[in-house]
């Protein structure tokens, strides 16, 4: 039976994310949540004194490391490979000369590099979860804090990679354009008071997380690194949040599949 | 499969990058056989190759395969195979994984994917080193598994861009031999280059395209003879350099001789080389002429398009 082109995309394009060699560096580093709980708790068992607050940690680390940075790296580096890759190494003629639609190509490696993210993250935020909390785990509270943090972490990995995907069709320096608007914009903007902090991506991702607008979860009472981190955030409603992610994410890769079907790619020979 | 006399037609195409012009006025219509395109570096060649494969949009003129346009037309390549001319591969994978992605872009199942990858990996003699890491082929190996994946779907048109660029003189031939293999049942294939006798191994029609334009298209004799009514230069590299300069010199067909005998050389500007070539291994076994080398400094395709275009 024959396969859909953008399966056929998808499934050769996880291959190519699965073996590239950023892969093994970027697994290194979503796998850090998960060496700072195993630290965390075999310090707190060599120490039988120490308290540790599993679920402030976890929060932390999920606000902290994994939203603010990690999402943000993970979906720049694989968003902007979705087409500049293909440009840099001079192999796009091998998929442009396929019957593959475009737009199937775009869609078919998005998914590719999404579906890949998805995996690394949630498995290093679970793993994470999950020894930091080992002896409560009874606790509903932290369950749903989890639920709702793996929600963030996920639209983030989407709606992020969706914007450097359309970045890496049309800009020639799309890391640079990205690192910029990552960790210049996105780590600016977000704090300014009003109806600014909304042109941020992460002020939508935010106000997914529990404690900011339910009244639920550690960051209520957050302090130090957290409330830095929520500083000024003005939630928006929950709906609202998840329409508008969809929504751009919508945009960027319907513009990113519009840009890659009109532009000629020219490699340097 | 079967070709069907698929061909690939230009009227009135060009191309320009900004200012600067790739490819001008472009009107041609190539049937089925092997049909060479020949032209130095920068004439345009990979400018045509890329418009006839969709990668570039013309900028002025239209290009159709079959009477279709090439240009966000997928479908085409169901009919069209495309060995690009840069090295460049999905190093991370083995020759078998490459071909079988690439062939699962066309919506084969897996079982045909396997059976054409088999075929192909077969055809270009790749079949042993078929389950290594591309990294760590010759460039010989790479330039075949290029061209395996331009015909593993048995495309009716097949455009090769520089196949036998930087292969040794073994590589080359096979790669000639395949190209000629694959030519049978009315297929269709364009192959360029910028070296003359390796298109005159592969076919005896060639289009020469020279600053973006077509010089001119035909049968290689006929682009052979309008290249004989200009003189060619023969350097011989000799000891008896003056020798060889008093016996060549009242030939009727030698039209100047200089010789250098402080560097053991003698410069011929001849009419007809392929006589001149005939006497001087004649006389060279005859009078017993220690000859160390024998170049034509204008024999080459930049000289070729300079004497047609009259410089």
């Amino acid at each position: 039976m024959p396969t859909a082109p953008f399966l056929a995309v998808y499934r050769f394009s996880v291959k190519l994310v699965r073996r590239s060699k950023r892969t093994k560096v970027f697994v290194a580093v979503a796998a850090l949540p998960v060496v700072l709980a195993l630290i965390l708790q075999i310090n707190r068992l060599a120490s039988p004194g120490l308290n540790l607050d599993g679920l402030a940690v976890f929060s932390n680390v999920v606000m902290g490391f994994s939203l603010q940075f990690l999402v943000l790296l993970l979906s720049l580096f694989y968003g902007t490979s979705v087409t500049a890759d293909e440009v840099d190494n001079r192999t796009l003629t091998y998929p442009a000369t396929r019957p593959v639609p475009k737009n199937a190509f775009i869609i078919g490696k998005y998914a590719a590099s999404v579906s890949f993210l998805l995996i690394l993250l949630l498995v290093s935020t679970i793993l994470a979860f999950l020894i930091l909390m080992v002896d409560r785990l009874s606790y509903g509270t932290a369950w749903a804090f989890l639920g709702r943090s793996l929600a963030a972490l996920s639209l983030g990995t989407i709606c992020y990679t969706a914007l450097f995907t359309l970045a890496g069709t049309f800009l020639r320096k799309s890391i640079l354009f990205g690192l910029f608007f990552c960790f210049g914009w996105e780590n600016v903007v977000q704090y300014f008071p009003g109806t600014t902090q909304k042109f941020t991506i992460m002020h939508w991702l935010k106000s997914l997380l529990p404690g900011i607008e339910a009244g639920m979860g550690p960051s209520n009472d957050g302090t130090g690194l957290l409330k830095f981190l929520l500083f000024r955030h003005e939630p928006s409603p929950v709906w609202a949040a998840i329409l508008t992610i969809f929504v751009i994410t919508a945009i960027f890769l319907g513009l990113a599949c519009y840009i890659f079907s009109r532009k000629e790619y020219l490699f340097d020979e | 499969m079967n070709g069907n006399g698929l061909t690939i037609r230009a009227e009135k195409l060009g191309k320009w990058y900004g200012n600067v012009l790739g490819l001008s006025d472009i009107s041609i219509e190539i049937g089925p056989g092997i049909t060479g395109l020949l032209g130095p570096n920068g004439a345009g060649k990979s400018t045509f190759m890329k418009l006839i494969t969709g990668q570039l949009r013309p900028s002025i003129g239209t290009v159709t395969i079959g009477g279709r346009p090439v240009w966000n037309n997928p479908e085409i390549f169901r009919r069209v195979g495309f060995c690009p001319e840069q090295d460049a591969f999905y190093d991370d994978m083995t020759g078998r994984e490459f071909l079988a992605g690439l062939l699962g872009l066309y919506g084969y199942g897996p079982s045909e994917v396997k059976e054409r990858a088999d075929r192909a990996l077969d055809f270009v003699e790749l079949t042993e080193a078929a389950d290594r890491m591309i990294r760590g082929y010759s460039r010989g190996m790479r330039q075949r598994l290029k061209i395996s994946q331009s015909l593993a779907h048995e495309p009716e048109i097949l455009i090769l861009d520089e196949p036998l660029n930087g292969l040794d003189p073994l590589s080359k031939r096979k790669v000639i031999r395949l190209i000629k293999e694959y030519r049978t049942e009315g297929r269709t294939v364009l192959v360029s280059s910028h070296v003359l006798p390796e298109i005159e191994a592969l076919t005896q029609s060639i289009v020469l395209v020279h600053q973006g334009k077509i010089l001119a298209e035909g049968d290689i004799h006929h682009i052979r003879g309008l290249i004989d009514t200009h003189p060619h230069i023969v350097e011989v590299r000799t000891e008896d350099a003056r020798k060889l300069a008093v016996r060549f010199a009242g030939e009727a067909d030698v039209l100047s001789v200089k010789f250098d005998e402080a560097e053991g050389t003698v410069l011929f500007e001849t009419r007809n080389r392929d006589r001149f070539f005939e006497r001087l291994t004649r006389t060279a076994a005859g009078e017993d002429l220690d000859i160390e080398e024998i170049t034509s400094p204008d024999d080459n395709l930049q000289s070729v398009f300079d004497y047609l275009v009259g410089k």
